[in-house]
């Protein structure tokens, strides 16, 4: 395996059991990371995109649902191993960031303990020596006066404040790679400004990998260098960032980026709007997902599920049968 | 990292996240097993109902030829150490458990049910004032004010029982109710009706009340379980009925001197409250998940 | 746009305190501005400015705690019980969550034809004509879903629910609070468009209240700013976007993220965290944090005044006149 790549992800399926059917909730994935890089994952409700990151965390539940594919974590496979196994990664190669702090921590331990609860039990230090590393990592995350707030409850903390303990509580034992899924959704905008650059600088602090997973493609826009579009489960488009803002080639990216309202936009601004709605997983169609809803779908679009292909600058690739024009063609010609 | 895994919570989610587009209509199947019950509780209130014309031997007669026999052909459940027919004073016995807990419920709810509702929505000095006065009586244990009224309140009768134990229940049904209708009463569509115009009967009765009844409903069947169980334990304690009126209660506590000649008569009377008791449950929780629209099913 | 009529609401020294004595909180502390009809004016600010406490103010959900409101020149901040029920039809209010905001166990036609119901103005068929109407209108086929119930439709599809409901009796005024702040980007750009084209054609007034500035931006003509508890700066949307008199509506304009690889990274990020609303600053509320601030911000506070036409400021040191002054 490629000593460069972080995290390696092939074919990477998870289908729920229900009583209502089989539900893709992620189908064929596949991506690779590297390392010090900033990927984010884009997509909007339904697309997967959460599930994706529980399920290369390895936190998949143990019944009812069906995980295929391979995610290769360092080297280590993730998939259709131990929980035994998986947990000696926890923490030490991996950690998740998730979105609402309030449930991530345990509203009734102090924030301290939470903190040092981690290092005793998997780097085994004294309860000194992980008090002192806490209050370190406390510091690290510009939580002001940490001893004072070492005691506090999350409640007692404001939504940045419990979010940066959070991540605190993600790195205490120094990961390789850090996911954060919707890190920032639900904080003030000054807030979330504070976070992102806290993770920029953190990552390069701690020499990680971070996936920034979000719905929200301001986030993404200027903190990663390569993103993932994911929709009904799927990956449609992957690129460096630059290139799928600017060249994206899968209808989706585009429809998803127009209809963003932009604050350089004049007021009043009519919005381009996606027709239609989320497909439901439950009966997807053997085309393309997005299909019913495109613009520029053919017969072929909605009889045969396009898989990705790539596009002239290395490493972007999209799914598309009838792609939109590449920027690249039209200014050679 | 939390080695603990929510695993329904996760599938949850993502079931969540696919049906963005149509929540499936699909509520909880209620299932065979809830129909046995409701069968059973049906066929334990038919009996109850219609023992007079039932081919049921009479309750009190006692039949010297069978003192605490075993089951036979004349005696289905056997008998007691007075002849009497077991069978027959289960079947007699179901009106007291019925009685008691329906009719006690009925006043509990009755009561305790619109108070609670109305203290939740409103608010306010009203809530303030009643909520105390209940905690106040919730703090006194119910079993002990009712041995207590039981005990002083005499002749007894089957309605003294009803009543004492349905208003002993009041304060637990109206905590119950407020706490269900406090998680409503503030919820958007109730604030959108206000402001919209309605009046606060209107509110109550379309916005709360439709769903209020499904934890109330669950609620009731379980506290006519209680109170049945109740009844049992006040029998074992000289309590409820009088004799020879049969009660399963009173027919566990008579079993306790002859247990050794005749088990039956602790056995019938145990498994008809055990079973009675069951299937109020199961009915009860069933109810509860059926309407429980708030829960995505897997 | 001038527009010399009176004002659709005029709201003067509005304040909203909740507990009493030591722990009492002023979410609003005495804000005063105008709507006028026709148009839309977006409030924005971060969480404990207050935003969402003056939306539920004007629609007296909290009482508030001194200051006027004037809806058509009639003041209703006192109005109670039965008067104030006949208020209600004017103003209406669209809720942050779509889901809660209708009643899981009824159907959409009752739904939409509640606040008929309520006050009895149209019965039978006509009724029947209007909720399929007003249905279509917002983009819900009343065939195939009016006897659906709330709880089988998304969060979009709720969201418009919830407008034609409010729609239903045709108020002037529509208070919008963060209808589209739970919603997907895709659903979200549907949902203000159709807002745009109800309120051209219901003659509607609009408070958008919301913390997307680029949402806010999008559907306002009008914006105003606030931080905990005070508005900061109003003025006409393009011109405040553009060029922002007060420091924190610059800095929160430097935090929004844009979805444009090219926008310029970083902006001065405003550091530290918001006080807290028991225990505010004293003089200006922004000092704290505002790399600006001098003396007469913790002596004295500082009272909107206008900057420009139509544009006022609460800061004694706005960026415009200080760039002018430089200039």
């Amino acid at each position: 395996m490629n000593p460069d790549k972080l995290l390696v992800v092939k074919d990477l399926a998870t289908t729920f059991n229900t009583s209502a059917g089989p539900l893709p909730a992620v189908g064929g994935v596949s991506f690779d990371l590297n390392k010090n890089e900033t990927l984010g994952i884009v997509g909007e409700s339904g697309s997967g995109k959460t599930v994706l990151a529980r399920t290369i965390m390895g936190l998949q539940p143990r019944t009812n649902v069906t995980v295929t594919g391979s995610v290769l974590l360092n080297g280590h496979e993730m998939v259709g191993v131990s929980e035994a196994e998986k947990r000696k990664y926890w923490g030490t190669e991996v950690a998740m960031v998730f979105q609402d702090p309030m449930t991530s921590l345990n509203p009734v331990m102090r924030i301290g303990k939470q903190i040092d609860e981690t290092l005793r039990v998997r780097l085994g230090m004294s309860k000194d020596a992980a008090k002192a590393r806490a209050i370190e990592l406390l510091e690290l995350v510009g939580i002001p006066s940490p001893e004072q707030r070492y005691g506090a409850f999350p409640g007692q903390l404001s939504g940045g404040m419990r979010q940066r303990v959070v991540i605190a509580t993600a790195l205490a034992c120094s990961p390789k790679l850090l996911m954060a899924d919707e890190p920032t959704t639900g904080l003030d905008v000054t807030i979330q400004a504070q976070i992102l650059n806290l993770l920029e600088d953190l990552k390069e602090q701690f020499h990680m990998s971070v996936v920034l997973i979000t719905h929200d493609l301001g986030v993404v826009a200027t903190r990663t260098s390569r993103i993932v579009v994911m929709y009904a489960g799927r990956v449609v488009e992957i690129g460096t960032t630059r290139e799928v803002f600017t060249n994206h080639r899968m209808p989706y990216t585009r429809a998803l980026l127009e209809s963003s309202p932009k604050v350089s936009n004049p007021s009043h601004t009519r919005l381009v709007t996606i027709p239609g709605r989320p497909p439901n997983l439950l009966k997807l169609s053997l085309g393309c997902s997005f299909a019913p809803r495109c613009a520029y779908a053919t017969n072929q679009c909605h009889q045969q599920r396009p898989e990705l292909q790539s596009a002239e600058e290395p490493g972007h690739s999209f799914a598309c049968w009838n792609p939109l024009p590449s920027k690249r063609e039209a200014a050679t010609q | 990292m939390s080695e603990f895994i929510q695993e329904t919570e996760m599938a949850q989610e993502a079931l969540l996240e696919a049906s963005m587009v149509e929540r499936p209509e699909k509520n909880q199947p209620l299932g065979p097993m809830f129909w046995i019950c409701v069968g059973w509780l049906a066929l334990n209130i038919i009996g109850a109902i219609f023992a007079n014309v039932l081919p049921v031997q009479n309750p009190l007669n006692q039949d010297y030829n069978f003192i605490n026999s075993g089951p036979s052909l004349h005696h289905i459940f056997g008998t007691d150490d007075l002849g009497r027919d077991i069978f027959a004073r289960i079947v007699y016995g179901s009106r007291v458990s019925i009685a008691v807990g329906a009719g006690s419920m009925v006043i509990g709810f009755g009561i305790g049910a619109p108070l609670g509702m109305l203290a939740a929505y409103r608010r306010g000095r009203f809530d303030t004032f009643v909520t105390t006065v209940m905690y106040v009586f919730l703090a006194f244990p119910a079993i002990i004010a009712v041995i207590a009224v039981l005990s002083f309140w005499t002749p007894r009768s089957m309605l003294k029982i009803i009543v004492v134990i349905g208003f002993a229940s009041v304060p637990l049904v109206y905590r119950v109710i407020r706490t269900a209708t406090l998680a409503i009463a503030t919820k958007d569509y109730v604030i959108a009706a206000k402001v919209q115009g309605a009046t606060d009967r209107r509110i109550l009765m379309k916005e709360l009340l439709p769903n209020i009844a499904p934890i109330g409903i669950s609620f009731l069947l379980i506290g006519v379980a209680t109170v049945v169980t109740l009844e049992g334990a006040l029998a074992f304690l000289g309590l409820s009925v009088n004799p020879p009126t049969p009660s399963w209660g009173n027919m566990i506590n008579e079993s306790r001197t002859i247990l050794a000649e005749n088990p039956w008569l602790v056995l019938f009377p145990s498994l008809a409250l055990c079973l009675f008791l069951l299937c109020l449950n199961f009915i009860g929780d069933r109810v509860r998940s059926h309407f429980d629209v708030t829960e995505v099913k897997l | 746009m001038t527009d010399t009529t009176q004002p659709l609401l005029k709201v003067r020294d509005l304040t909203v305190t909740f507990g009493k004595g030591h722990h009492a909180v002023s979410a609003v502390a005495g804000i005063s501005f105008d709507i006028f009809e026709g148009e839309t004016l977006g409030l924005v600010g971060e969480s404990g400015c207050g935003k969402s406490t003056t939306g539920k103010a004007l629609m007296k959900i909290v009482e508030p705690s001194s200051g006027t409101i004037e809806l058509e020149g009639v003041d209703i901040t006192n109005q109670k019980g039965r008067s104030l029920r006949n208020i209600r039809t004017r103003m209406q209010m669209i809720f942050q969550d779509p889901i809660s905001s209708l009643n899981p166990r009824r159907r959409v036609k009752d739904i939409v034809a509640e606040p008929l119901d309520c006050w009895k103005t149209v019965e039978g068929d006509e009724r029947d004509v209007l909720i399929s109407d007003l249905l279509n209108k917002v983009g819900i086929d009343p065939a195939v879903y009016g006897n659906r119930y709330a709880r089988q439709f998304s969060g979009g599809q709720c969201q418009r629910i919830s407008i034609a409901r409010s729609l239903a009796m045709r108020p002037k005024m529509l208070i919008c609070d963060e209808m589209v702040s739970a919603l997907d980007v895709s659903v979200q750009a549907q949902i203000l468009n159709l807002l745009e084209d109800l309120k051209n054609e219901y003659g509607l007034t609009l408070l958008f209240i919301a913390h997307d500035l680029a949402v806010v931006k999008n559907v306002s003509d009008r914006v105003a700013v606030m931080y905990l508890g005070k508005i900061c700066e109003i003025g006409p949307s393009d011109v405040l976007y553009e060029a922002p008199a007060h420091p924190y509506t610059k800095f929160l304009l430097g935090a929004a993220l844009e979805a444009d690889p090219d926008s310029p990274v970083h902006g001065d990020v405003l550091e530290g965290e918001p006080p807290s609303p028991m225990n505010p600053p004293s003089g200006c509320r922004f000092r704290t944090r505002c790399p600006f601030a001098q003396e007469r911000c913790a002596n004295e506070e500082p009272l909107l005044r206008d900057v420009a036409p139509g544009h006022q400021v609460a800061c004694h040191f706005p960026l415009t006149i200080q760039s002018s002054a430089v200039a």
